[in-house]
């Protein structure tokens, strides 16, 4: 069996080494590329969500390289993604290529028997005892975990850091590297020296740079190639950025959610504005924005692909936010454009607007 | 002491020329017609003609074809359109609180405090109800789109046309001029489904307050600014300069820089000359395959763009 994933922002180094620990082959798709799109788009339903396109791209060139099989996190939810699963099944079925799908849906919603039986479809793969299997996942956790954390700091520190551009070249060597180790116990020492050296990044503390909260959709947040590369861009402009959606929180979340404990301060802080789940990570997005008013960021950037329902109810909210926190919010929304100009555009105008806004009475103190 | 200021637009290329106290001595529009290059070389062979001998003291570039416009001149300030647009509307006005901007491409809507941009929003991703989509419709109905507002005022009865999407908007016109409705009451009806459409959408949520500016080529549209004063129920001035606003801006801002750094990197004049050749190829050595766009000016490599790790942009800022 030769598993592949779709690309999620850092996850495909978290998997790598997952699938390195149980000795079971894993095939990186490409990394999400022009091509990618386009033979995505090519085979989706012209109506769907920019992720869906991206990830049927992302399957076909791992059949290139050799997959069978896709690990495929699913979620039942009330947004589209709770139906990529079958959608691509039968996509698949249509075109008449030979793919497995393996779907890890909260037990909640398929039971805990299924559940088990389809993490056995993978599991029986590895030569590994069960206690191998167990500590290679809880290695690949970490892992991710390690990775959210250096990639958060670097983004922090980005604001600060006295020569220009330093944090984005440690970040990027840093997937680099950790990709080219074989085996989880490596790349957790490659990961931690990572830490180390953004940790030892030169900063000039007497900076007050522009802070922006990086919120909506899930999936056009965190995978860099579909907001075209919007967090890099603000690397280099020398702005704070901060993105609580990760790969971690996720995990986090989904585990809890059956306990309704999950991602309580975000609720607590919607609820003014949208008490309600209302699909998706709307609700979340909301309490993102309010949160990042309360934490004294300067603004907001919500990113979601076209025809994401639970982000334009959210987008819809934020005008009202806006003016009763005097926080600006500025609604992106990215679909299979790759033209850059007119994304630079507002981006830049953004920060600008921030600045300007700082150095005028009417920013807040 | 002359300020020059270039605004490369989809549609349009703007080059403006303003002496010491910020006056307009002269403007010159051209079409961009998918080569900004070409368009800003044009330009700067007006300039030439006219103005030879004269000392320019510091330069702007805006647009969204200001990166590549930038390189080519040796701009001082690189500035995007929106604050561009509200420099140039505060030098007219202190007073002004709202900018209504329309362009080719773009649609945007430029809040003001004080003095100061304190809110802004564009359109998201479709350009329905821009200039280029009326350019389109005048083209169709076959009138002039210097007459096409005109029109509008003709008209004493609008008949409803779609406006939440440009697709929409022309099938129901097409629609409703097969069932013989009057050419001035349909494009009455245009004018005011993409007022509509712009207030609903990109000023949703902005508190429109008086004085209002209304800038970029669509203000030329009588018919569009008249359906906005139905809609808003305000007086909107369209500066005299409308069209320019955004090269008057950053030709501002080109003086504001210059003046700080003491000098500008303006490259004269004579680029007019020049033999410019853009080569664009797709660079292999990673799978983000960036399309990478190289400048050359007489046989010597000025700049490149649309690289992501910077490999190849900053190689030439190292020259």
């Amino acid at each position: 069996m030769k598993i592949t994933a779709p690309h999620l922002g850092n996850v495909y180094i978290a998997a790598q080494a997952l699938f390195d620990g149980l000795g079971i082959e894993y095939i990186v798709p490409p990394m999400n590329n022009k091509e990618a799109l386009e033979m995505g788009s090519l085979f989706s339903p012209e109506e769907m969500c920019l992720p869906y396109k991206i990830m049927i791209g992302n399957y076909i060139q791992a059949i290139e390289k050799g997959a069978d099989t896709v690990l495929l996190p699913g979620s039942c939810g009330p947004c589209r993604f709770g139906k990529y699963a079958e959608m691509q099944m039968n996509l698949f079925k249509k075109i008449g290529k030979e793919i497995g799908f393996i779907v890890i849906d909260s037990p909640g919603d398929i039971g805990i028997k299924e559940l088990f039986k389809r993490i056995n479809r993978i599991s029986r793969n590895s030569k590994r005892g069960k206690i191998g299997q167990f500590e290679s996942l809880l290695k690949a956790v970490k892992i991710m975990n390690i990775l959210d954390e250096i990639e958060e700091k670097a983004h922090y520190l980005a604001g600060y850091e006295v020569t220009s551009g330093e944090c984005k070249r440690l970040l990027n060597s840093c997937k680099r590297e950790a990709l080219n180790t074989n085996n989880p116990g490596d790349m957790i020492r490659v990961l931690e020296g990572y830490k180390r050296k953004l940790d030892n990044v030169k900063i000039d503390k007497g900076r007050n740079p522009i802070k922006i909260a990086i919120i909506g959709e899930i999936y056009t947040i965190i995978e860099p190639f579909s907001n075209l590369f919007v967090e890099d861009k603000l690397m280099d402009y020398g702005v704070v950025t901060k993105r609580r959606l990760t790969p971690s929180w996720w995990v986090k979340d989904t585990l809890l959610k059956p306990t309704k404990l999950n991602s309580l301060k975000l609720k607590r802080n919607a609820k003014e504005y949208l008490a309600l789940g209302i699909g998706g990570h709307g609700r979340e997005c909301i309490g993102e924005a309010v949160l990042a008013h309360r934490e004294g960021f300067d603004g907001a950037i919500q990113i979601f692909p076209l025809g994401c329902m639970p982000e334009i109810v959210s987008k819809s909210i934020f005008p009202t936010i806006s003016k009763e926190r005097d926080f600006p919010i500025m609604s992106l929304v990215v679909d299979e454009m790759t033209g850059e100009a007119g994304f630079v555009t507002r981006v830049e105008a953004f920060v600008d607007l921030l600045e300007r806004r700082r150095k005028n009475v009417l920013s807040r103190s | 002491m002359y300020y020059l200021g270039v605004d490369v637009g989809s549609v349009s290329t703007n080059l403006v020329l303003l002496d010491n106290n910020m006056i307009v001595v002269e403007k010159i529009y051209i079409r961009t017609r998918g080569s900004p290059i070409k368009a800003v070389q044009d330009g700067f062979k007006i300039l030439k003609d006219k103005y030879d001998n004269i000392q320019i003291g510091g330069v702007g570039a805006t647009g969204s074809g200001r990166h590549i416009a930038a390189t080519l001149i040796g701009a001082d300030a690189v500035k995007n359109e929106i604050t561009s647009h509200a420099v140039a509307a505060l030098e007219i006005d202190r007073e002004v609180k709202t900018i209504i901007e329309i362009g080719g491409q773009d649609s945007k809507i430029i809040i003001l405090r004080n003095g100061v941009v304190s809110d802004f929003a564009m359109n998201t991703v479709c350009a329905a109800g821009t200039g280029s989509f009326i350019d389109r419709q005048a083209e169709r109905l076959d009138i002039p789109i210097e007459e096409f507002g005109d029109y509008a005022l003709n008209s004493n009865m609008a008949v409803r046309i779609a406006g939440r999407c440009a697709v929409f908007a022309e099938s129901d016109m097409i629609h409703k001029q097969q069932l013989g409705y009057d050419k001035a009451d349909i494009i009455r009806g245009l004018c005011d489904a993409l007022v509509r459409n712009y207030l609903n959408n990109v000023g949703k949520g902005k508190e429109i307050l008086p004085k209002v500016f209304f800038q970029g080529g669509v203000a030329a549209n009588k018919g569009i600014k008249t359906a906005f004063e139905r809609a808003l129920g305000l007086e909107i001035v369209v500066p005299k300069d409308f069209n320019v606003m955004g090269a008057i801006g950053v030709a501002i801002l080109g003086k504001e820089v210059a003046e700080k750094e003491g000098q500008t990197n303006f490259k004269g004049l004579n680029l007019a000359d020049s033999i410019f050749e853009s080569n664009s190829f797709e660079c292999t050595d990673c799978s983000n395959r960036c399309e990478v766009v190289k400048l050359i000016e007489n046989n010597r490599h000025i700049g490149c763009f649309g690289d992501r790790c910077g490999k190849w942009s900053n190689r030439v800022k190292a020259l």
